[in-house]
């Protein structure tokens, strides 16, 4: 569905991705995994149109995306989730659901109160409740679990799987063993700036990921 | 739709702050140069709109609200230039009024 292809992005000198390669299948949750600083961030943020790299490609549906951009991408049915608060927080999750004219999901206990007073968790998961309103082809996550409590990260984990069962092309990027380990279907890892697809990762024993994983 | 958005008003009240800022300060740069205050001169008009604008920008981008617009499609520069209309629209009538 989407694929970033041959990436490479230097920065002062020193390469950050080096032909990174990633892609999202639909029906699918890709996860690419990596240490903090790999390169996770900075190779989404080329997928969106966010940062232009030095060399490679954005495709979609196979056809390279000349000059990609999220407001472009998110008409042809891409969601991005930033690994930072991105609502606006004077509004109310209500006006958010509003703006897309969609009914909202799964928010009824915080619907009319301000984003900004929301806890982390709630915030995330009205961000996320907002992606599965938007119905996208796509859904791009950039550390979706961080910071959340045991009982969010369920229900982050169950928002993904629904994104998923519908037909979305789910990637998300993460580091917590646990979280990928429930929800992967493909496992991309990144060290150094390159990425390789994990074959065989969910027959791994819990130990053997510990020591596999570059983190 | 965007429109008539909460958050399209919001930026309009923001924006309107910036234009009585921009105003002000346009005001006071012409009476200093002995020139009439509230006058229409398009060309002063435009760099103030363009700075207001840019101001505006910087917050949106600075709450990732960017980000938001770019998920229901919308870029910046289309989010915002109702607002160029309206920065004329009400430097045409304070020169007319004054």
């Amino acid at each position: 569905m989407i694929a970033a292809d041959s990436i490479t992005v230097s920065l002062g000198g020193r390469a950050i991705l080096q032909s990174a390669y990633v892609d999202a299948i639909p029906g699918k949750i890709t996860v690419l995994v990596g240490r903090s600083g790999a390169g996770k961030t900075t190779l989404f943020e080329i997928l969106v149109g966010r940062r232009r790299p030095d060399g490679g490609q954005v495709r979609w549906n196979g056809e390279r995306v000349p000059r990609p951009s999220l407001a472009l991408l998110a008409r042809r049915g891409l969601f991005y989730h930033p690994d930072r608060s991105w609502l606006a927080l004077s509004l109310t999750a209500a006006d958010h659901f509003a703006l897309i004219g969609r009914e909202s999901l799964g928010v009824t206990a915080w619907l009319n109160r301000r984003v900004g007073t929301l806890s982390g968790g709630e915030l995330r998961l009205t961000e996320l409740a907002l992606g599965l309103a938007l119905a996208p082809k796509v859904a791009l996550l950039d550390e979706p679990f961080r910071g959340l409590e045991p009982r969010h990260r369920e229900q982050v984990a169950d928002a993904l799987r629904r994104m998923a069962e519908r037909g979305t092309a789910v990637l998300y990027a993460d580091h917590d063993v646990e979280s990928v380990r429930r929800t992967a279907d493909r496992l991309f890892s990144m060290e150094q700036g390159a990425t390789r697809l994990v074959e065989g990762f969910r027959e791994r024993p819990l130990a053997e990921w510990y020591h596999a994983w570059p983190i | 739709m965007w429109l008539t958005s909460r958050l399209f008003r919001s930026y309009l009240y923001r924006f309107c702050l910036l234009w009585i800022a921009g105003k002000i300060a346009n005001a006071a740069t012409a009476a200093f140069l002995k020139l009439p205050p509230l006058a229409f001169r398009p060309g002063t008009e435009l760099v103030v709109c363009a700075f207001e604008v840019a101001v505006l920008v910087a917050f949106i981008r600075r709450a990732n609200e960017d980000i938001l617009l770019g998920n229901i499609g919308l870029r910046l520069p289309v989010a915002l230039a109702p607002l160029v209309f309206v920065h004329f629209v009400l430097s045409l009538s304070l020169s007319l009024v004054a």
